[in-house]
């Protein structure tokens, strides 16, 4: 019945479980129709997120760089900043460009806004005022050296809400933050909106642009931009919602100021996934809009709840689980498993988050169980716990694929990055089918080690 | 003349077709802000050459992201350690920001000694710890003095320049400087070499190095593919270098025969002719008439059954054509072995190439090819839209560019998990290559809906769809 907050001891980081804030950015301004993002930053800066976003996701991912040199360093990245906005402007013909700064031109002390004006003032030279409107140019400050990539997630979506969203008439629709998670989970977030019959704005929507079809005529459009996303028209527009939820309370800046500003109620947290979340996820909606729950809905609920009974006491009941990765989705995992009798032993999050604690400390309440949680810690962390109480299970992504196998603790992989199976990113997590989904997932992974299939047979 | 691809004006003479006069482009330059270059930091070049170091920690010495986002991506192989595998960073805040980092580094750099006490600690400056002027090398000196382990400093900053060429050359020297030469091998043979410039990418090195212990050549390091630190500290004892990837490691190479005698010679283990002309050049190199004897025996065993066990895949990559879009050394030293299985490289490129780079590559492909210098996203998917290869070969950031457009794509990068190099290698190679170019999944790609719509009947296998 208590949470045992455990606090890094060491000043080294060993196998992150956490990265820098432009990477959070980035995936936000990749949910926008015809978006560019661009780093003002070291080519690195871009480079190795596009490495990371193409190995989960399996698809390209077009971030433009200021590509700034020593003499940036010595004479600010006004030249390259002006410069790249120009070029990305009058070469893709973008409908936005985030523009994300990194440690570097933080600490150089860039005017980015100002840079942003020279830039259209240029701009309005070159291709005309009515050209240069067109095209919104946000600055996103995502300084690498505080928090992580949630921050910069969070940065993100405030500062495009912040620059882009103006009230007119009330649109009746329901604003969206969806946090850091797969196409599969926000394609069941919009299934799930549209069973209520709600219309949704997502701040932001990856799905498409980080899972989309392979058509060779769609590339022939010049430039060649990813079908779907959230167009700035939406986003303008989500300053006339019925309300806002963040399904991560976490990143939760762009509900809060859409609040302040336009009187926009707000709801942070918590991620639906599971039955108890995703129950309040709906009732949440609810609330804001006043919409009923369907009948379709609780099917699905109830569908989830009978793999659960199928399951649970037979395979998972007093399984032993270790969950590391986001603070918002380890939480969520952490509930989940409570919610079919596994014992969440060991929660880890590479954010440094009191709010996480105070989560942790709610779960461990209605499981029941003694969590052992760590905040602010690594990988490296894990390991050493492990090596002392084992577990049945561990639950969180590729990166710990080698201690799994060294433990011989079998893993079922969640969250990001997820780049040594495939399909992880389709596939939901939240809602009652994502809880089906990984209800699935668990109880086979449970089944091939804990169960031999003949054993297994006779007791099913 | 025509221009290759429609695109900005300053970047038109960075492309160019051999055979039309100027056979050069433009390189070497900056790239222009603003594209979605797939050029990555100075930091990523010196980091890259040293990651394989199997027994070492590498230490990145700044934010997370720099650390989060490389770690464990270098695909190469380890027969012993796996500590090179581990993600370790300073995880610069705020505070260091203002008040500095040496502590923080000095007491990181204790902190993983006293865990893994390792073969050697590299620390990796970045954009930050130079902005903010960290004495990495200061630091460094005080932590290896205390703890009696090597603590390299790599003065690699990300935004030194344009070019990771110049981060190959850090790490080189970080070698240079601080290992090599500080052990004296036990014993010595006449035969003694190093091989540099191996990174054993998915085992490359284990295609190499049994055919040339059983030359009788003995190696001492191989820089720095599955290698300890100790090991690369013998390399200046060495009779001779052989360099593999000549983009990354010629540097290595030339500062080792100024400084200690050591001749190099290039080599190149992919395909069948560059393999053997390797070989022998080596057995040359010593002179010694068994050796020689040996290493063509060696040749006879290797090239034997390789035909054989190729023809298939040759039958069907005949005439086809491949366009190379890679990290430097791969856009000449994979041309021949393209050929060798009847394909036509039709268009080469290198991210960061230097001029002496493309004068290699101009050497040896044929008139018509393209060369390219830098291309960005968008130029990439030009050139394979307006030219349409039959099968691209580079990393991971352009794989799915290459996918979307159905053009098939093969990987020569970290990411690749079949080792090419050597006969065997070569056999592998013409493997995955057919299994890339051959897969049916193209014939359906290629179909536009209008055209499956309007033919229902004519679903897969028309060539002349696209």
């Amino acid at each position: 019945m208590s949470v045992n907050v455990m606090e890094r001891e060491r000043t080294a980081i060993i196998n992150p479980l956490k990265t820098c804030q432009p990477l959070g950015a980035m995936y936000v301004v990749t949910g926008i129709r015809r978006a560019v993002p661009l780093v003002h930053g070291s080519q690195g800066c871009s480079t190795f997120v596009r490495y990371s976003f193409s190995r989960h996701f399996r698809e390209p991912s077009e971030i433009a760089v200021t590509s700034l040199h020593e003499d940036a360093a010595v004479f600010g990245g006004r030249r390259n900043l002006v410069e790249g906005l120009q070029n990305v402007a009058t070469r893709l013909e973008p409908s936005l460009i985030g523009v994300i700064t990194t440690c570097s031109s933080e600490i150089i002390g860039d005017d980015v806004i100002g840079f942003i004006k020279t830039a259209k003032d240029e701009l309005k030279k070159k291709i005309g005022e009515k050209k240069t409107e067109k095209v919104k140019i946000i600055p996103i400050s995502t300084p690498s050296f505080v928090e992580t990539h949630l921050k910069g997630y969070d940065n993100a979506v405030k500062a495009l809400v912040d620059h882009v969203a103006e009230p007119s008439e009330p649109n009746e629709k329901i604003n969206i933050i969806p946090g850091m998670v797969n196409p599969g989970d926000i394609r069941e977030i919009k299934h799930m909106l549209r069973l209520m019959n709600l219309e949704g704005i997502l701040l932001t929507d990856i799905s498409d642009p980080f899972d989309s079809p392979l058509r060779p005529s769609a590339t022939e459009f010049k430039p060649y931009y990813p079908k779907g996303g959230t167009t700035v028209e939406e986003i303008v527009d989500s300053a006339n919602s019925s309300g806002t939820i963040s399904l991560t309370k976490y990143a939760g800046s762009g509900a809060l100021s859409l609040e302040k500003k336009y009187n926009i109620p707000a709801e942070l947290g918590p991620i639906p996934i599971g039955v108890k979340n995703t129950d309040q996820f709906l009732r949440n909606l609810k609330k804001i809009t006043g919409q009923d729950v369907t009948d379709e809905i609780l099917d699905e609920r109830g569908l989830l709840i009978d793999s659960m009974a199928d399951l649970a006491s037979r395979y998972l009941f007093d399984k032993t689980v270790a969950i590391y990765g986001d603070p918002e989705i380890t939480s969520g995992i952490a509930r989940f498993v409570g919610e079919l009798g596994m014992v969440p032993k060991l929660v880890v999050t590479g954010a440094n988050n009191q709010e996480f604690v105070k989560d942790m400390k709610k779960v461990g309440k209605e499981t029941g169980a003694e969590i052992d949680t760590m905040v602010g810690q690594d990988l490296r962390a894990m390991e050493v716990y492990l090596k002392d109480n084992p577990v049945d299970l561990m639950i969180g992504s590729s990166d710990a694929r080698l201690m799994a196998k060294e433990y011989e603790i079998p893993l079922v992989r969640v969250g990001f990055p997820v780049y040594d199976r495939v399909g992880y990113h389709r596939h939901p997590i939240v809602g009652y089918n994502g809880g089906i989904h990984l209800i699935d997932l668990i109880t086979n992974t449970v089944l091939e080690k804990y169960y031999e299939p003949e054993h297994w047979k006779l007791q099913q | 003349m025509e221009p290759v691809i429609e695109t900005f004006e300053s970047r038109k003479k960075h492309m160019c077709v051999k055979g039309e006069g100027i056979s050069i482009p433009v390189c070497d330059k900056a790239s222009l802000p603003g594209t979605v270059t797939q050029r990555t930091c100075v930091f990523g070049g010196a980091r890259i050459v040293l990651m394989p170091i199997t027994d070492s920690i590498h230490l990145v010495h700044g934010p997370i992201g720099c650390a989060a986002c490389t770690w464990d991506i270098r695909g190469s192989k380890s027969s012993r350690e796996d500590l090179y595998k581990k993600g370790c960073s300073t995880d610069l805040q705020e505070k260091d920001i203002v008040f500095g980092g040496e502590k923080k580094l000095f007491e990181t750099v204790l902190e993983l000694y006293n865990i893994y006490k390792p073969g050697a600690i590299f620390v990796y400056a970045t954009c930050v710890s130079g902005v903010i002027g960290d004495d990495i090398k200061a630091v460094c000196k005080k932590a290896e003095d205390l703890t009696r382990c090597k603590v390299i400093p790599v003065q690699s900053e990300g935004f030194q320049n344009h070019n990771k060429t110049k981060g190959h050359w850090i790490g080189g020297d970080a070698l240079l400087d601080y290992v090599i030469g500080t052990k004296e091998p036990e014993e010595t043979t006449p035969f003694d070499i190093n091989i540099v410039g191996e990174f054993n990418v998915a085992g490359d090195l284990w295609g190499i190095k049994p055919l040339l212990e059983e030359m009788g050549v003995n190696i001492i390091s191989a820089i720095s593919g599955d290698s300890h630190a100790d090991e690369i500290a013998q390399a200046h004892r060495a009779k001779l270098n052989i360099v593999q990837c000549q983009k990354s490691s010629n540097y290595v190479a030339r500062k080792m025969e100024k400084k200690y005698g050591i001749p190099f010679i290039k080599v190149n283990f992919f395909g069948l002719e560059q393999t053997t002309n390797s070989l022998r050049e080596i057995a040359d190199f010593f002179g010694d008439q068994e050796m020689i004897q040996r290493t063509e025996k060696i040749i006879e065993r290797g090239l034997k059954g390789v035909e054989d066990e190729t023809r298939e895949y040759r039958k069907r990559l005949e005439g086809k054509t491949v366009a190379l879009y890679v990290g430097g050394n791969k856009a000449w030293s994979l041309v021949r072995a393209f050929e060798e299985l009847g394909m036509n490289v039709m268009m080469s490129g290198t991210k960061n190439g230097i001029k002496e780079d493309y004068e290699r590559i101009k050497e040896v492909v044929q008139d018509g090819t393209i060369i390219v210098d830098d291309a960005n996203s968008t130029e990439l998917a030009r050139l394979l839209k307006k030219y349409r290869p039959n099968l691209l070969i580079s990393g991971a950031k352009e794989k799915y560019i290459s996918l979307k457009l159905s053009i098939p794509f093969c990987d020569f990068n970290h990411d690749r998990i079949s080792a090419f190099a050597g006969f065997k290698g070569f056999v592998s190679f013409a493997k995955e290559v057919d299994a890339s170019v051959s897969s049916p999944v193209f014939n359906l790609a290629s179909k536009t809906l209008s055209k499956v719509s309007k033919t229902p009947s004519n679903l897969g296998g028309d060539e002349n769809a696209s």
